[in-house]
């Protein structure tokens, strides 16, 4: 879409940078009839899924025409959520023109990433805390805190080399299990289910859980499944990593493990 | 009743779970300027779960209380904030999603547990069935009870 005096196409790609970050479809799909609105579109239809949006409407004299487009989540990015959110509140009040609001946007999407090392420390400190919380000792919390180190560098390395999603969430929650178990062994921390708790907390489905309930009340009954079923696959990958890996490593130490 | 070690632990708890959200808000990239009332949030969640359960409810039963709590808290900080609500309530869930619930359900289902498997996987479900309880019961409040409370 080279188009940049379309209002059509600017209320589309502000939902899809909406609906790509991780926001619920009720969302996506008000935003972008607040924006129509805004500049007078009189037709526009917008029809949200978790993964598609579909647009038909016209702009003044030009022919109706219709926008759609299959997405993939590409990572959650809360920023980019209140930007777009602002954005459109100012576009409400009419302070941008069509050419402006297609310029924030851009400067929306370009908002950056975490560097991969504040990525891998805030990982590692939430691992930490979990498995406190859910009841492990320090020296439980510093085993995950390691956990938590390793997992975010594997995970932006599949990322890069886009492994499916499936096998993702499998593989990393073996890659905690396996590296908790190994430190446990080695003699750090004392409980191992705390410490494969903390460092898992980081691929359990909360995102998913979440959006699709809030879909789910909002009447988004078929986007809500979508979530629901993703977040039902996610956490079964990461029991049956987790859980193959523990069984492995317990027939391999002769049920030294828990 | 209450003994000034259990309110410590509690103070400790909260803290942990408080600096645990904000490790995941900075993880989904939310606004620096978001980080206190996100950490705000979490940490109410996990302090009425504590308490919760301290009272003696199940644990599905104590997610809900945290969740009513921390779904209230977001909305709150939504409309005083002028920010999506997304933002508070993804970061703030985190401590009560079931990640324990998983591991032990994966646990027991490779060591043919089934009993403790099944019991495990229903908890876990339960647990995210009283959440969604909780979100959506606040989050479909009418939003002029939120402005009020604002204005008084």
């Amino acid at each position: 879409m080279e188009d940049r005096h379309s209002v059509q196409a600017l209320a589309f790609q502000m939902g899809e940078t909406l609906l790509q970050n991780g926001a619920e479809i009720s969302r996506v799909q008000e935003t972008m009839e607040r924006v129509a609105r805004a500049y007078h579109v009189e037709s526009f239809n917008a029809y949200v899924l978790t993964n598609a949006i579909f647009v038909n409407g016209r702009d003044g004299d030009e022919p109706p025409r219709t926008l759609l487009k299959p997405l993939n989540d590409s990572g959650i990015h809360l920023g980019r959520i209140c930007a777009v959110n602002q954005l459109s509140r100012e576009i409400a009040q009419g302070q941008h023109t069509v050419e402006e609001a297609f310029a924030a946007l851009d400067d929306i999407r370009a908002l950056p990433y975490l560097p991969l090392w504040k990525g891998t420390l805030a990982c590692a400190v939430g691992s930490a805390a979990f498995s406190f919380l859910f009841g492990g000792g320090g020296w439980d919390a510093l085993a995950a805190f390691f956990c938590g180190l390793a997992l975010e560098p594997y995970l932006r390395l599949a990322e890069k080399h886009r492994l499916s999603k499936f096998l993702t969430h499998l593989s990393s929650s073996a890659l905690a299990a396996l590296l908790g178990s190994a430190l446990f062994l080695l003699g750090l921390g004392t409980n191992l289910d705390k410490i494969i708790i903390g460092s898992i907390i980081r691929l359990v489905p909360g995102v998913a859980l979440t959006t699709s309930i809030r879909d789910f009340f909002n009447r988004d009954f078929l986007s809500g499944t979508i979530r629901m079923i993703d977040a039902l696959l996610t956490g079964g990958c990461i029991a049956i990593g987790v859980g193959v890996v523990i069984r492995l490593m317990s027939l391999l130490t002769g049920g030294v493990l828990l | 009743m209450m003994n000034l070690s259990l309110l410590l632990n509690w103070l400790l708890q909260t803290l942990v779970a408080f600096v645990s959200t904000i490790a995941f808000s900075v993880i989904f990239h939310a606004p620096r300027r978001e980080s206190l009332c996100v950490g705000v949030t979490g940490g109410a969640g996990w302090l009425m779960y504590l308490v919760c359960t301290h009272l003696g409810c199940g644990v599905a039963a104590a997610s809900f209380c945290a969740t009513l709590a921390l779904a209230f808290l977001a909305r709150l900080f939504a409309i005083l904030r002028k920010t999506p609500v997304t933002v508070y309530m993804i970061c703030g869930i985190f401590p009560l999603v079931p990640g324990a619930g998983i591991y032990y359900t994966g646990y027991y289902f490779f060591t043919h547990d089934n009993a403790l498997c099944l019991e495990k996987g229903l908890e876990t479900i339960k647990i995210a069935v009283a959440m969604a309880l909780g979100i959506g019961i606040v989050l479909s409040l009418p939003w002029q009870l939120f402005v009020l409370r604002r204005r008084k």
